[in-house]
C-alpha cells in the first residue's frame, strides 16, 4: 500500500460511512446505518404493546428477560408488537407462560396513552385491548 | 502518529474484547428465541434462519480472545481479522431479531480499518512486530502511513455523527429543533420502558416537566452532529468537540438511560484527541516500576 492509497484512506473511509446518506433515512442497517433513532416525530399518544401477569389484585408488570427472553427493553417491544401485528399473541402468550412458570395467568396486550402525560404525572388512563391470554388464573 | 495509532488499537480491540465478554449472556440468549423472529440483515442478510447454537457459542467464546490476542499485538493479521470477522458476526446475528441497535457500529468499523491496515501493531505489542512488511519501509513511510489510518477512523467517527443529524432533518426537517419530536422521543421511550418492565430515567420527566429546556436541547444535540467534522479542523476544534460529544451521550443517558460505552468512554473519540500520551504515560510508570523492583532487597531465608 503505496503512495496515493496511502493518502485516499480517509477519502475512502469518509464515502463509507457518508453513503447512508444516499439511502432512504428510515431504510436502516448495520452497521452502515442511517441513525434514524431519534429522527421520527412520534407524537405523545402511542399504543404500545406489552405482557403482563394478571393478579387478583389487577396486573404485574413483567421484565424483557420474560416477555421476549432478552434483557433489552427495546427488543422485547418489537417482540410483543410483531407479535400482535402478525396474529401470534397467542404464540407469544404460551411462550411467555413457559418462562414464567405454570399456575399463573399472562396477558399480551396493548395499552393505547398519552406517554408525554404518562412521563409527566407519573399515571395516566390508559385504554387496554387485550390480544391473548393464557394460563389459569383470577 | 505511530503510537497514537498503537494506542487505538489496544483501546479499540480491548474494548471489544469487553463489551463481547459482557454481551455473552444476551448474545447466547439469541439461541433460545423463537426462530420466527430471525430476519438477517446487513452482512447477514443472506441468512434465512437462525445459525446454530455451536456458531453462536463458538463465536463468543474465539471473538474476545481474537479481539485480546489483537490488543496485544499478538499474531496480529490474523488476530484483527478474527476479531472483525468474529465481532461483526455476533453483532450484526443480535441486530438480525427485529431491533437494530446503533451502539456498536463504530465499533465494527474502526475494527475493520484497523485489521485492513495492520500498522498499528507496530508499537507497543507482546511480540516481534510484523510490520514493517517490506525492508525498504522508513519510519517517515511508517509515520505516514499511521497518520492516514488515524485520520480514516477520526472520519467515520464524525461521518457517524454528521449521519445521524442529518437523518433527522432529513425525516422532520427544521421542525426537528422546536424541541417537540425530543419531547416525544423521550416520554415514548420512557413509557415503553415502564410498560415492558425496565427502570426509566427519572431526569427524563424532569426535563419534559420543564419544558423550556427542550428546544435548546434539540438545537444543541443537532448541532454537536452536524458539527462534527470541524472536529477534523485542528486540534482545539477537536477538544472542543469531543467534550461536547461526551456531555451529548451524557445527556442521553439521564434522559432515557440509553448506554453508548463506546462513545462514553471516548474510545469513539480517541482518534481525534492525543491519546497516544496515555501509553507514553503507562510505559514510563511501568520503567520506573521495573527499575525500582530491580533494587529492592531480596525477601525470604532466613
Amino acid at each position: 500500500m503505496r503512495g496515493w492509497t496511502i493518502r485516499l484512506l480517509p477519502v475512502f473511509a469518509a464515502l463509507l460511512v457518508l453513503s447512508p446518506l444516499l439511502r432512504d433515512p428510515t431504510s436502516d442497517t448495520y452497521p452502515l446505518s442511517t441513525y434514524p433513532m431519534f429522527a421520527t416525530d412520534r407524537g405523545n399518544v402511542h399504543t404500545i404493546a406489552t405482557a403482563v401477569e394478571r393478579t387478583d389484585g389487577g396486573f404485574v408488570r413483567l421484565s424483557p428477560k420474560l416477555i421476549a427472553g432478552t434483557d433489552e427493553a427495546v427488543l422485547a417491544s418489537v417482540t410483543v408488537t410483531r407479535a400482535v401485528r402478525l396474529g401470534e399473541a397467542d404464540v407469544l402468550c404460551e411462550e411467555i407462560l413457559e418462562r414464567i412458570g405454570a399456575g399463573r395467568q399472562i396477558e399480551v396486550r396493548t395499552e393505547t396513552l398519552d406517554v408525554v402525560e404518562l412521563s409527566v404525572e407519573g399515571s395516566v388512563d390508559s385504554t387496554v385491548t387485550a390480544h391473548a391470554r393464557c394460563g389459569s388464573g383470577p | 502518529m505511530t503510537q497514537r495509532l498503537a494506542m487505538l488499537r489496544i483501546l479499540v480491540f480491548g474494548y471489544a474484547a469487553v463489551w463481547t465478554i459482557a454481551r455473552t449472556p444476551h448474545l447466547l440468549d439469541t439461541i433460545d428465541l423463537a426462530p420466527r423472529r430471525f430476519d438477517g440483515i446487513g452482512p447477514l442478510w443472506w441468512l434465512g434462519e437462525p445459525a446454530p447454537a455451536l456458531a453462536i457459542i463458538a463465536a463468543a467464546v474465539l471473538t474476545p480472545i481474537a479481539c485480546g490476542a489483537a490488543a496485544l499485538g499478538r499474531r496480529y493479521r490474523l488476530s484483527s481479522l478474527g476479531a472483525v470477522v468474529g465481532f461483526l458476526f455476533l453483532t450484526t446475528y443480535r441486530n438480525s431479531w427485529g431491533q437494530i441497535f446503533h451502539t456498536e457500529n463504530l465499533v465494527a468499523l474502526h475494527m475493520g480499518v484497523l485489521a485492513v491496515v495492520p500498522a498499528a501493531v507496530a508499537r507497543w505489542s507482546t511480540e516481534k512486530s510484523e510490520w514493517p512488511l517490506h525492508k525498504s519501509e522508513t519510519s517517515a513511510d511508517h509515520e505516514v502511513l499511521s497518520s492516514a489510518v488515524v485520520k480514516a477512523l477520526s472520519v467515520l467517527t464524525v461521518g457517524a455523527y454528521f449521519v445521524a443529524g442529518a437523518a433527522k432533518l432529513r425525516i422532520s426537517g427544521l421542525g426537528w429543533i422546536d424541541g417537540d419530536v425530543l419531547r416525544h422521543q423521550i416520554a415514548f421511550d420512557n413509557a415503553r420502558k415502564e410498560l415492558l418492565g425496565d427502570p426509566t430515567a427519572p431526569f427524563g420527566a424532569l426535563m419534559l416537566r420543564n419544558s423550556w429546556t427542550l428546544a435548546p436541547a434539540a438545537v444543541a444535540a443537532i448541532a454537536v452532529e452536524l458539527a462534527a467534522p470541524l472536529a477534523l479542523v485542528g486540534r482545539r476544534a477537536a477538544w472542543i468537540w469531543t467534550g461536547m460529544a461526551v456531555l451529548f451521550h451524557f445527556a442521553i443517558l439521564a434522559v432515557m438511560v440509553i448506554v453508548f460505552p463506546y462513545h462514553l468512554l471516548g474510545i469513539a473519540l480517541a482518534p481525534l484527541l492525543p491519546i497516544e500520551r496515555l501509553g507514553t504515560s503507562v510505559a514510563a510508570w511501568h520503567c520506573r516500576f521495573r527499575r525500582h523492583s530491580t533494587r529492592l532487597p531480596p525477601t525470604g531465608g532466613s
